[in-house]
C-alpha cells in the first residue's frame, strides 16, 4: 500500500486526499467505505472507483450509514463512513452508542465551518468537534494539509474506537513533504524561531490563516510560533507546554467551530491538567453564520489571519 | 430434557418467562412484561431456527441474534442460561448490578451480544450492517434475526433500515416485531393493527408476515419462511404484554416494572413453576441458497 505523495506548495484539499488515501488503504481486503450520497463531495468515490464490491451507498440515511458501519465491524471489517460532517449530527445517538458497543468506526465529515462559504450555516458543522471529542474512547483529527490527511486516514484504521476526521472544502498549499509523519496524538511545530514571542494554534484552514498572520507579525517585527494541532484527541499537551513556555505564555486558538467544545477548549483542558497557566486569545466562531465567500465569513466570524496577528499584538502589548 | 415437539417448546418458553420474572424480581428493577411477550417467539427460534455455537461465539458461521428492544435483556439473558452459557446463580446474583456483565440492556461485553441496544430503533439498523458482512463481503450463510418492539416503530431509523435492507436485498436478515401493543405511558400509536404495520413493511420493500405470536406452530412456519426468503422478512407479532401471568398480562401500568416477590410468586406458579430445561439448539451451517448478490 502506498500513499499519494502531493507537491509541496500545491493547493489540494483535505477532502480530496481523503478519498485518495482511503482508496489507497482499500489495498487491505478488510477496509469498507459507506457513503451518505455525497461521495463526489466527501471524494470517498475515490475509494468506489477502485473497489466497488466493498463501497456502500447509504444514500441520505446518515443513521443507517454509521448503523452499517457498526453492523460491519461487528464482521471484523474496518469501515469508513463519509458525509458532511454537519450531518454526523444526526447520527449522533448512534455514534454515542457505538462507543458503548466498544465499536471500531471511521468517520470523515467533510464541509466543516463557515469556509464551506456560499452553502451557508445549513451545510456548516460548526459543533462537530465538541459532539465527537465528548464521545467515550474517541479519536478526533483535524489535518490541515494533503500530506497530513492522507497519513492520518492510514492512521484511523489501526486505531480502535470511534475515530473522527474532519476534512476542508477549500484547497490549500501542501505544507508537508509526502515523507513526513503524523502520529496520533501529535502535533507539529510549523514554524519556530529562538525569539518567539506568542504561539498562533491552528487545524484545517484556520492554520493556513495562522501562518499567514505569522507572517503579517513578522513584518512588524514580531517572531511567532506556529502550531498545526492536527490531534485533538489525544492532544499533544507536551508540544503545547512547550510552545507556551517559549512564547512567555501568550498563546492565540482560531478555529472553525464554535467556542463551546473545540479547538480552544481541548489546549486548555491539556493545559489545565498540566497545570500551566497561559493567556489565550481563543478565537472562534461567535455569531450565527450567513452566506458568502470564505474569506469574508471567515473575517466575519473573527478567524481570519488579520484578526489572528491583530490578537496576538494585543497579547503582547496587554 | 430434550427440546424437540411444541409442546417441549412451550416448556422452554414458559422457563423463559420464569426465569425473566425471577432475575428481575431479584434485581429490583427491569422489564419482565417486555420480556414475557416476546418468550413464544424467542424458544422456538433459539430451539428450531437459530444456528449458533454458543460454546465459540466467535465462529464466523454463527447466525447473529440482536435485541433491538434491548430492554427485554432478561429474556436475552434467561436465554442464555437456557443455552447453558450463564448460570442460574450469575442470573440471579448478577442481573443490574454493579460490576456484572448482565448489565440493564446488553452490551458486547457479552460475547454473544454484537451490539448495545437500548437506545431503541438502533438493533435493526445495526443488524443491516452485519447482514450487509454476511452477504455481500463474508459470503456466509448466516442468518440476522433482529427483535424489535413495536414501541421502536415509531423510530425513523427503523424506516431507513427496513429501506436499506430491501435496497440490498437481505434476504439473510429477519427482524421480529413484537407487537405486545403497549409502550412505556400507554398503547403504541398502531396498537394491534397489523395490517397497517403490514402495509408500511411492504411498502419500503420487505416481506411481512402477521402472526400470532403466541401460536408456536405459526412462529415456527414464519420463522422457517423467513430463512428461506428472497428478500428481507419482517415477523409482524400479535402478542400479549406480560403473557402468561393475568395479573399483568395485557395491562397498562407494568412496563419497565419487576414484579414485587408476591406477584413473582404467584406468576410462577401460574407459568408451571420453576424449570431447569437446557437446549443446544442448531449448529451453523448451510442453508438453501438465497438468489445471487446484487
Amino acid at each position: 500500500m502506498s500513499l499519494p505523495r502531493y507537491e509541496l506548495g500545491a493547493k489540494v484539499a483535505t477532502r480530496l486526499a481523503f478519498g485518495q488515501a482511503l482508496a489507497a488503504l482499500g489495498a487491505r481486503g478488510d477496509v469498507v467505505a459507506l457513503d451518505g450520497e455525497v461521495g463526489n463531495s466527501t471524494h470517498a468515490e475515490e475509494f468506489l472507483a477502485k473497489y466497488p464490491e466493498r463501497y456502500f451507498e447509504m444514500f441520505i440515511a446518515e443513521q443507517q450509514m454509521v448503523a452499517a458501519a457498526v453492523g460491519l465491524q461487528v464482521r471484523g471489517y474496518v469501515p469508513f463512513a463519509a458525509t458532511f460532517a454537519a450531518f454526523l449530527s444526526r447520527a449522533y445517538d448512534f455514534i454515542r452508542m457505538s462507543a458503548i458497543s466498544a465499536a471500531n468506526i471511521r468517520l470523515s465529515g467533510s464541509h466543516a465551518g463557515v469556509e464551506i462559504g456560499a452553502d451557508g450555516p445549513s451545510q456548516m458543522a460548526l459543533e462537530d468537534i465538541a459532539m465527537m471529542r465528548a464521545v467515550h474512547g474517541s479519536t478526533v483529527l483535524y489535518p490541515s494539509d494533503a500530506t497530513s490527511a492522507a497519513y492520518l486516514v492510514q492512521e484511523m484504521a489501526g486505531r480502535s474506537g470511534v475515530v473522527y476526521i474532519r476534512t476542508t472544502r477549500g484547497a490549500y498549499p501542501v505544507l508537508y513533504p509526502p515523507d513526513e509523519t503524523f502520529p496520533v496524538g501529535g502535533a507539529k511545530v510549523v514554524r519556530s524561531s529562538p525569539g518567539d514571542q506568542v504561539t498562533l494554534i491552528g487545524a484545517g484552514v484556520t492554520l493556513h490563516n495562522c501562518l499567514a498572520a505569522a507572517d503579517e507579525l513578522a513584518g512588524d517585527g514580531i517572531s511567532a510560533r506556529v502550531v498545526d494541532l492536527y490531534s485533538l484527541k489525544p492532544i499533544d499537551t507536551k508540544t503545547l507546554v512547550e510552545a507556551a513556555s517559549a512564547t512567555g505564555n501568550r498563546l492565540v486558538v482560531a478555529e472553525d467551530h464554535y467556542p463551546q467544545g473545540g479547538i480552544g477548549g481541548a489546549v486548555l483542558e491539556a493545559l489545565s491538567e498540566s497545570g500551566h497557566h497561559v493567556r489565550l486569545a481563543h478565537l472562534a466562531v461567535q455569531g450565527l453564520p450567513g452566506s458568502g465567500t470564505p474569506a469574508e465569513l471567515m473575517e466575519a466570524a473573527g478567524i481570519s489571519a488579520g484578526q489572528i496577528a491583530r490578537a496576538a499584538r494585543d497579547l503582547l502589548s496587554g | 430434557m430434550a427440546v424437540q415437539t411444541l409442546d417441549d417448546i412451550h416448556e422452554m418458553a414458559q422457563q423463559l418467562r420464569v426465569d425473566s420474572i425471577r432475575c428481575s424480581t431479584a434485581a429490583g428493577s427491569g422489564h419482565p412484561t417486555s420480556s414475557m411477550s416476546a418468550a413464544d417467539v424467542m424458544a422456538v427460534l433459539l430451539t428450531r431456527h437459530l444456528r449458533c455455537d454458543w460454546q465459540r461465539p466467535d465462529d464466523p458461521a454463527n447466525d447473529h441474534l440482536i435485541f433491538s428492544k434491548g430492554h427485554a435483556s432478561p429474556l436475552l439473558y434467561s436465554m442464555f442460561k437456557a443455552v447453558g452459557v450463564i448460570s442460574d446463580e450469575e442470573l440471579m446474583t448478577g442481573y443490574r448490578q454493579f460490576g456484572s456483565r448482565l448489565e440493564g440492556h446488553p452490551t458486547p461485553v457479552l460475547p454473544w451480544v454484537d451490539v448495545a441496544t437500548g437506545s431503541l430503533g438502533q438493533g435493526l439498523p445495526d443488524g443491516v450492517g452485519v447482514a450487509l458482512a454476511g452477504r455481500y463481503l463474508d459470503e456466509l450463510p448466516y442468518h440476522v434475526w433482529v427483535l424489535c418492539g413495536d414501541s421502536e416503530m415509531a423510530e425513523g431509523s427503523m424506516w431507513e433500515a427496513f429501506d436499506k435492507a430491501a435496497y440490498y436485498r437481505l434476504n439473510n436478515l429477519t427482524a421480529i416485531v413484537d407487537i405486545n401493543r403497549l409502550g412505556q405511558r400507554g398503547p403504541t400509536e398502531l396498537g394491534w393493527d397489523l395490517d397497517t404495520y403490514a402495509k408500511r413493511i411492504e411498502a419500503f420493500g420487505c416481506h411481512a408476515i402477521p402472526i400470532d405470536g403466541h401460536d408456536l406452530g405459526e412462529i415456527d412456519k414464519a420463522l422457517g419462511h423467513a430463512a428461506e426468503a428472497d428478500r428481507p422478512t419482517v415477523i409482524l407479532a400479535r402478542t400479549r404484554k406480560g403473557r402468561g401471568f393475568d395479573e399483568v398480562e395485557d395491562r397498562e401500568g407494568w412496563h419497565g416494572r419487576p414484579l414485587p416477590a408476591d406477584m413473582a410468586e404467584r406468576a410462577i406458579i401460574e407459568l408451571g413453576g420453576q424449570r431447569e430445561i437446557t437446549v443446544i439448539g442448531l449448529q451453523p451451517g448451510p442453508r438453501a441458497p438465497g438468489p445471487t448478490a446484487r
